[in-house]
């Protein structure tokens, strides 16, 4: 039976579902216990997706295909999910009463998501990006009362339909020159294509497309708006999970559909990712807001990853996973400390962080923690990341013929010195500046206490002991692509 | 006689008007129905590819496009209205309140 092999995305939509019907009758006092009940429930069935995995294979005429990275991408998007839906729990007093509305888009987008990481059709391919992204709409804009939010929210809209609207029709033209959507068969008939120009602009446009949803150079402008705009949780997901949806369909794209076309394209995924890295390093070094600083500084992590496709080899392709995992820890630990720091919702100043350390020493050590592991500074888990993507990129240098990929080495060393700098730039007004008077104490309820342990625990011992982890990707790995 | 060529030829002045509707118009409704002239440009490159191409997929895909795009026009009003109620202004140049 071939629903058997959807049955984690329909588990998702039927909470979502559920959540949305019971917070119709559910009275005021009881939407906490609510959020935190279908926390309960995804992390039960995030639970089972790691101890009983489902069977591997491929459903409706080969358009989903459930693969052993599809599944690792499942686990992670469901990890996701409960760390949000946690983190919304957290976060009642920001999101009010309608924080149950929040979790059920929450949890279409992460369906949408887990859709997006099977997909082996453009069909598929793009109605998953598209319920990933009508999701973010509404929780972008999500906070009505605010201006700031639904300028972001319209910003992200009109953005995002763009984006949408290119890549469909750059799907069109690879179907007028391909015959078919399906990413086998375009794989089939890719070779005798390589020369045909509908078929060049028309992956030209999808990648574009794809590119703004991962936020890179030079399709980032969106980026720093929405960020700063939309509620923390928002910010924190669409950085964290949002990011991971992205790059596992443009592996999809990049490796199962069109691998001959974008080995010939490599020296420009090269030349973007090198750009991506530089703008987004750049922009961040003069930003007061820290929402705004961690946009940009998500471009350029968008770069580093961007750098592990472009190496084409499976190297790299481990490379970006793992950095996934470790972006998600220091991002959600970043975000939760940056929402128990902040008690106004419209100001996210690195100024005000000012004497964190003796408001709530624990808020203050995991924002540390994120953002050390962020910079790449050994021995935490984005070192390792990053160590793993730059290794990729050398390794395709060394069996390339002649040049290798030093330029490209030589940018992303460049941009993680960058990157030092303005972290660590807010550690220090973080610790060496004297608190704001009116500043009150941080209180911290006890999930939001676990949820920074968690955080860190995972930044540190990936970045410890990463072995594990990358073996384990590389077992997943295996067999994927060529 | 009408060939493939004339579909793509409108299809890509549809796209075109679009684009530049999106980027001169200064009004959000006006931007998002240029958004919707571009979608459907898309459409129609995707109508005639399948019928000269002799495949159904195109065709089926466009009704995905047509109800995604639908769904994404009922976000954007109900947020653009949103907006209006705050701001009195369906304008662009209202979206500043962000900056550096």
């Amino acid at each position: 039976m071939e629903l058997t092999l959807i049955l984690p995305e329909i588990a998702v939509v039927v909470i979502g579902v559920i959540l949305l019907l019971i917070d119709l009758w559910a009275p005021p006092e009881g939407k906490r216990p609510l959020i935190a009940a279908a926390a309960v429930v995804a992390g039960l069935v995030c639970i089972c997706l790691f101890v009983f995995p489902p069977a591997l294979g491929e459903a409706f005429g080969g358009m989903f295909v459930m693969d052993a990275l599809a599944l690792f991408m499942k686990q992670f998007f469901m990890a996701g999910a409960v760390l949000m839906l946690l983190f919304c729990y957290v976060a009642y007093d920001r999101l009010g009463g309608r924080v149950s509305e929040y979790g059920v888009l929450v949890l279409f987008a992460v369906a949408g998501m887990m859709f997006a990481s099977s997909s082996n059709h453009f069909a598929l391919f793009f109605v998953s990006i598209e319920l990933i992204t009508v999701s973010f709409y509404v929780l972008v804009g999500f906070r009505r009362e605010s201006v700031m939010s639904l300028e972001a929210g319209i910003k992200y809209l009109i953005l995002s339909a763009f984006a949408s609207a290119v890549m469909v029709y750059g799907i069109a033209l690879v179907y007028g020159s391909a015959a078919t959507l399906s990413f086998d068969g375009i794989a089939a008939v890719e070779g005798g294509l390589t020369d045909n120009a509908v078929f060049l602009v028309g992956l030209l446009l999808v990648t574009a497309g794809l590119g703004f949803k991962i936020a890179v150079f030079p399709f980032q402008m969106w980026v720093p708006d929405v960020y700063q705009g939309a509620p923390v949780t928002t910010t924190a997901f669409l950085a964290a999970v949002s990011k991971a949806a992205g790059f596992i369909l443009l592996i999809r794209l990049v490796f199962t559909a069109a691998p001959e076309t974008f080995r010939q394209w490599q020296p420009l995924l090269m030349i973007i990712a090198g750009a991506t890295i530089l703008y987004g390093n750049l922009c961040a070094i003069p930003q007061r807001n820290l929402k705004r600083l961690l946009g940009y500084s998500s471009i350029a992590h968008a770069g580093y990853m961007l750098m592990g496709v472009s190496a084409m080899n499976a190297a790299g392709r481990v490379g970006v996973l793992f950095y996934l995992v470790a972006y998600m820890f220091a991002v959600m630990g970043v975000f939760m400390a940056l929402y128990l720091a902040h008690g106004n919702p419209e100001k996210d100043d690195i100024e005000s962080l000012g004497g964190l350390h003796l408001r709530s020493p624990l808020v203050a050590f995991s924002m540390t923690i994120g953002l050390v592991s962020l910079a790449g500074i050994p021995p935490l888990a984005g070192f390792v990341g990053k160590f793993l993507l730059i290794e990729a990129v050398v390794r395709d240098g060394m069996s390339a013929t002649g040049g290798g990929h030093a330029w490209l080495v030589a940018v992303a060393v460049i941009g993680i010195l960058m990157s030092i700098y303005y972290y660590l730039a807010v550690v220090r007004s973080m610790y060496r500046n004297a608190p704001d008077a009116r500043a009150k104490p941080v209180s911290i309820h006890v999930i939001g206490r676990i949820y920074l342990y968690l955080c860190i625990a995972g930044v540190v011992i990936f970045g410890i002991l990463p072995g594990g982890l990358v073996s384990w990707i590389k077992g997943v790995m295996t067999g994927f692509g060529s | 006689m009408i060939g493939l060529e004339q579909y793509l030829i409108v299809s890509a002045v549809m796209f075109g008007l679009g684009l530049l509707g999106l980027v001169i118009r200064r009004n959000v409704l006006v931007m998002l129905m240029s958004l919707e002239l571009m979608l459907n440009a898309a459409n129609l490159a995707l109508v005639s590819f399948s019928r000269f191409n002799g495949d159904l997929d195109g065709q089926v895909f466009v009704f995905f496009t047509i109800t995604v795009a639908a769904a994404e026009v009922a976000v954007g009003l109900a947020l653009v209205i949103a907006f209006f109620r705050k701001r009195h202004s369906a304008g662009v140049d209202e979206l500043k309140s962000m900056r550096l």
